[in-house]
C-alpha cells in the first residue's frame, strides 16, 4: 500500500495495527492455556490466565484512545477510515475472547472425576479449532487477505457441530449419573464459552474483510 | 441511502464531452456529468486538475479569458448554452456564482442585492425591491445580523458576512444555478460553518456545485462527489460512497493523502 505523505500518519497506523496484533497473541494464548488448565486440573496456570487477561483490558483501551485520537486527528478517509472503525471494533471483540478465556480458566477447580469424562478431549478439539480461528484471523488481519478471512467464517460451522455434540454427550452424562451435574454442567458452560470464541472469530472475519474492501462478506452472498 | 438520492427529476444542467483548453494545453478533457437541483455536487481533486475551469464553463466565465476555448455540450434545462445568440448576462443570472474572496460592491449592503434584480427588472418599485433584499438576506442567513444597519457598506462587514452578502446577491436574481469556488477558504471555522449551514438550507431550491479544497467539506455539505484529475472526471458518485469505499485507485490515494 503506497504511503501517507504524512509519514507520521504511517506510523500510528502501523502502531495501530501492532497493538490489535498483540491483543491477538494473548487472546490465543489466553484460550490455549485456560484449556490445558481445564483439562489438566491445573489450577495455577488457570490463575495465570485469570490474571494476564488484565493485559487485555489495558490494551483495548489503549486501541481505543489510539483509534479515538486518529480519528480526530487525521480525519481519515476511505480504507484509512475503515482501517481504524475495524480496529476499534476488532479490539472489543478480542478482548470478549480473552473474557471467555479466563471463563474457561476461572473454572478449574469445580471439575471432579476428570478421567471420567470423555467430553474434556472433545473440549481439546473444540478449543483448538476455535484457538485456529483466532489465530488465522489475525493473519488475515495482518495481511489484509479477505479470502483468508471468509474461510475463517466458513470453519465457525465446524465449531458449532462440536457444540452440539458435546451438548448431547454431556447431558447423556448427567441423564446416567447425576452425582456428575455439577461438574457436566460447568462443562457446558466451557463449550458455550468456545462456541461463542468462534463467533466472534467470525466477527473479527466480517471487519478484517470490511477494512480490506469495503463491504461485509455476507454482502457478497445475498 | 442511494435510492434516497436517486433523483426523480431530470438533471439541471447536463455536461457532455466538455473540453476546455487554454491555447494548446487541455485543462479539462472530455468530461461529462449531470448536475441535479435534489442534492450539493461538490468537485475535488488536486490543483490543477481542471475543477475550476470546468466549474467556470457552466456560466461561461471561462469567456472573459481570451485564450480559453470550450467544446462538447453544457445544457440547462435542455438548452445549450454555448449556442449562438445565448444571452450570457441572462444566463449568469440563472446560473449564479460566489467566488473563493468575498467581493461585494463597494457599495451599501442594501444596493448589493438591489443592484441585480434591478438592473434585470425583477421589481416593480421600491416597496418590492426592499422585499426582495430582505428575501435574500433571510435566506442567506444575514438578515438579523444587518438589518439595521442596510445602508452601511457592505465592505465594512466582516469576511463571514461578506460571504453571505456574495451569496444573498447571487439568489436575489432567483437563480436556478449556483457556483461556488472555495466559498469558504478564506474564512474562519465559524463563518465556513455558517457558509456550509447555509448551502444546506439552499439544497433544493437551487443547483449547487461547490469546488472546494477541504475534503471534509465536500464530505459535510455534499451529495454527490466529483473527483478530477489531471482535467478528467476520474470518478462521480455518491458522496457518502467516494469517502468511505471510492472505486478508484486514484480517488482512494487522493482522499487519504497518498497523492503524489
Amino acid at each position: 500500500m503506497a504511503e501517507h505523505t504524512v509519514k507520521a500518519f504511517d506510523e500510528d497506523i502501523t502502531r495501530l495495527r501492532g497493538l490489535i496484533a498483540e491483543m491477538g497473541g494473548l487472546a490465543e494464548l489466553a484460550i490455549q492455556e485456560g484449556l490445558d488448565a481445564l483439562v489438566n486440573g491445573d489450577e495455577e496456570l488457570g490463575q495465570q490466565v485469570v490474571a494476564r487477561d488484565k493485559k487485555l483490558d489495558v490494551l483495548e483501551s489503549e486501541v481505543d484512545a489510539m483509534a479515538v485520537r486518529m480519528l480526530a486527528l487525521r480525519a481519515p478517509m476511505a480504507d484509512d477510515l475503515r482501517e481504524i472503525i475495524a480496529a476499534l471494533k476488532i479490539a472489543g471483540v478480542i478482548e470478549r475472547i480473552g473474557d471467555y478465556s479466563k471463563n474457561i480458566a476461572k473454572r478449574v477447580n469445580r471439575i471432579e472425576g476428570r478421567s471420567r469424562f470423555e467430553p474434556l478431549t472433545l473440549l481439546r478439539t473444540m478449543g483448538d479449532l476455535a484457538a485456529e480461528m483466532v489465530h488465522d484471523v489475525l493473519t488475515a488481519y495482518a495481511a489484509r487477505d479477505p479470502i483468508m478471512a471468509r474461510e475463517v467464517i466458513e470453519r465457525d460451522a465446524k465449531v458449532d457441530a462440536f457444540y452440539d455434540s458435546i451438548f448431547r454427550n454431556l447431558v447423556s452424562h448427567m441423564v446416567e449419573n447425576p452425582s456428575t451435574i455439577s461438574s457436566a454442567a460447568q462443562l457446558l458452560f466451557v463449550a458455550r464459552n468456545l462456541e461463542r470464541i468462534g463467533d466472534h472469530a467470525t466477527n473479527v472475519a466480517e471487519m478484517v474483510h470490511f477494512a480490506a474492501v469495503g463491504s461485509y462478506p455476507t454482502d457478497i452472498e445475498r | 441511502m442511494v435510492t434516497e438520492l436517486t433523483p426523480n427529476t431530470e438533471p439541471k444542467m447536463r455536461a457532455r464531452d466538455v473540453s476546455v483548453f487554454y491555447g494548446d494545453k487541455k485543462a479539462v478533457d472530455s468530461v461529462s456529468i449531470d448536475i441535479h437541483t435534489d442534492y450539493v455536487t461538490a468537485f475535488i481533486g488536486p490543483s490543477g486538475c481542471g475543477k475550476s475551469t470546468f466549474l467556470r464553463s457552466f456560466n461561461r466565465m471561462n469567456d472573459t479569458i481570451g485564450a480559453a476555448r470550450v467544446e462538447g455540450c453544457i445544457e440547462l434545462d435542455g438548452e445549450d448554452i454555448y449556442k449562438s445568440g445565448m444571452d450570457v448576462v441572462q444566463l449568469r443570472a440563472r446560473v449564479g456564482m460566489v467566488f473563493q474572496k468575498p467581493n461585494p460592491f463597494p457599495k451599501s449592503i442594501y444596493e448589493n442585492i438591489a443592484y441585480g434584480p434591478r438592473i434585470h427588472g425583477f421589481a416593480q418599485g421600491k416597496a418590492e425591491l426592499d422585499e426582495i433584499v430582505e428575501r435574500s438576506l433571510r435566506r442567506a442567513g444575514l438578515w438579523e445580523e444587518v438589518k439595521d444597519r442596510l445602508s452601511d457598506s457592505g465592505t465594512a462587514l466582516s469576511g463571514g458576512q461578506q460571504q453571505r452578502l456574495c451569496i444573498a446577491r447571487a439568489i436575489a436574481v432567483e437563480p436556478e444555478v449556483i457556483l461556488m469556488d472555495e466559498p469558504a477558504s478564506a474564512l474562519d471555522p465559524i463563518a465556513t460553518a455558517k457558509i456550509e449551514e447555509l448551502i444546506d438550507e439552499l439544497r433544493g431550491r437551487y443547483a449547487i456545485i461547490i469546488v472546494t479544497h477541504s475534503m471534509q467539506q465536500a464530505a459535510r455539505v455534499s451529495q454527490r462527489t466529483a473527483f478530477f484529475h489531471l482535467g478528467h472526471l476520474v470518478e462521480y458518485g455518491e458522496t457518502s460512497q467516494i469517502f468511505t469505499t471510492p472505486r478508484e485507485q486514484r480517488t482512494q490515494d487522493y482522499i487519504t493523502g497518498r497523492y503524489g
